[in-house]
């Protein structure tokens, strides 16, 4: 193997790592597919730096999901140091979160996404919902219902 | 009813719209009304805790569970309210009015952090295992898809418990005196959580609303947490408990089971005063759900 190759390889031992890494509240959907990684980089010595950037900045899972990613990274063989920080930019928003990762939600979790402005439809029946109230759980996510079947929803949104 | 009966038998499920029983719609509610509840009251308490909390790491962690706590009861309040047994404002009516039950831990008050500690660790994982038992096999749709994203989250929360449990096994004496204090007064109440034994004609059971039967969940508690607090120096404050080498489980002994009933005729220690308390930051709050209804009416669409 060239050194070029193990280089490349080594980068995709490490995305694959930061990959295996699920959100805490979403067991089975990677931090990748939702959006969560930025950069990678790799110093010839086998540093390496995983930027991160949060969903909001008072995410209080933060600190768990930045020690399973370091964990996972520190494994790889060749990985000799593991660094990861939270980006201030670029800023979150839900456009980021794969369909992947918008159709494990909806399957999974009942969980819409909320792109954009229009109506996030039903994960059961496809039908439009509308949001409840000005309340919801936390500042990502609203509560929404299926003005069809009837279903409660929640949301995710920027 | 014995036709539906075979129909939940063979694995059916209930959707909101469907013709069910009074019977089951009663039961379903009620269990779904209770589980609002608690969440709506340990919310409270949680939040109580926000600024007593050591250190902004755990802070953050309080914050994170009393937010997913009021959300977990926003969403069971809509799923509890589209059975048609009562509205959303009913339900609080009669929680504030101490006509509706809550679960029996939301009786106490916790005294000490070492208290919320206690309750991340031993309560939450009761509460959690209770869950799981129903997600499992739950006859109710819309309720059984509601409990997937609750007891994720609560799996979270049993992270951020174990985390707080360990730095506090690792502290100082006081600390961990504190911490043993704590368990004496949680344990008895954190094992009351599952119920007494579950009765032969147990309608939920029957219903396939409950997965498992309230004595099995109680001992898989015992299993896992008499040998990790051991493990961590931690004694258990039950005079009987006993490991019984045949079987090679942990047995606690007779259990008391009258101040679970106390708490559920809202006659616990704590019980006045906790309703007292939601009735009063319900009012209190008033002035801010009157705000967001003229503000979201304002709003162009």
């Amino acid at each position: 193997m060239t050194g070029i190759d193990l280089a490349e390889s080594l980068d995709v031992q490490v995305h694959a790592a930061v990959r295996s890494i699920d959100d805490p509240e979403y067991p089975g959907v990677s931090i990748v597919e939702l959006g969560l990684l930025e950069t990678v980089d790799i110093s010839a010595n086998g540093r390496v730096t995983v930027g991160l950037i949060p969903t909001f900045s008072g995410c209080p899972a933060l600190s768990m999901i930045a020690a399973d990613v370091k964990a996972a990274v520190a494994k790889v063989v060749g990985v000799d140091a593991v660094e990861v920080h939270w980006l201030r930019a670029p800023v979150w928003t839900a456009n980021r979160i794969s369909g992947e990762a918008r159709t494990a939600l909806a399957d999974r979790f009942t969980v819409a996404v909320q792109l954009g402005k229009s109506a996030p439809t039903c994960p059961l029946c496809g039908s439009a919902t509308t949001e409840q109230s000005m309340f919801g759980p936390s500042r990502c996510r609203s509560v929404n219902t299926c003005s069809t079947c009837g279903e409660t929803v929640e949301v995710m949104r920027a | 009813m014995d036709a539906f009966e075979t129909f939940l038998d063979g694995g059916g499920i209930v959707e909101a719209d469907d013709d069910m029983p009074d019977d089951y719609r009663r039961a379903v509610f009620a269990f779904i009304e209770m589980h609002a509840n608690s969440e709506l009251m340990g919310g409270l308490t949680e939040r109580d805790w926000i600024p007593k909390t050591p250190g902004l790491r755990h802070k953050m962690s309080v914050l994170a569970k009393t937010q997913d706590e009021i959300g977990h009861g926003h969403l069971l309040y809509m799923v509890a309210a589209a059975m048609g047994v009562k509205t959303r404002p009913q339900m609080l009516e009669d929680l504030f009015a101490g006509k509706s039950r809550f679960h029996n831990v939301f009786h106490y008050q916790a005294v000490t952090w070492g208290d919320q500690v206690a309750i991340a660790f031993l309560v939450d994982a009761a509460a959690l295992a209770s869950q799981q038992a129903v997600f499992k096999n739950c006859s109710y749709g819309p309720y059984r898809r509601i409990l997937k994203r609750i007891i994720s989250e609560e799996g979270f929360h049993m992270r951020l418990g174990e985390d707080r449990m360990m730095r506090i096994a690792e502290g100082t004496d006081v600390q961990r005196q504190l911490f043993q204090d704590s368990i004496d007064r949680w344990f008895w109440p954190a094992l009351q959580l599952f119920g007494p034994d579950s009765k032969p004609d147990d309608k939920l059971l029957r219903w396939h609303i409950k997965s498992e039967r309230n004595e099995v969940l109680r001992d898989r508690w015992v299993q896992k947490f008499v040998p990790m607090l051991h493990s961590y120096g931690f004694t258990i404050p039950a005079d009987d408990l006993f490991y019984d080498e045949a079987t090679n489980q942990w047995d606690v002994g007779p259990i008391d089971w009258e101040p679970l009933k106390k708490t559920l005729a809202q006659g616990g220690p704590d019980s006045a005063r906790r309703i007292t308390e939601a009735s009063n930051n319900w009012n209190r709050t008033a002035w801010v759900r009157e705000a967001l209804e003229q503000a979201s009416a304002t709003v162009p669409a």
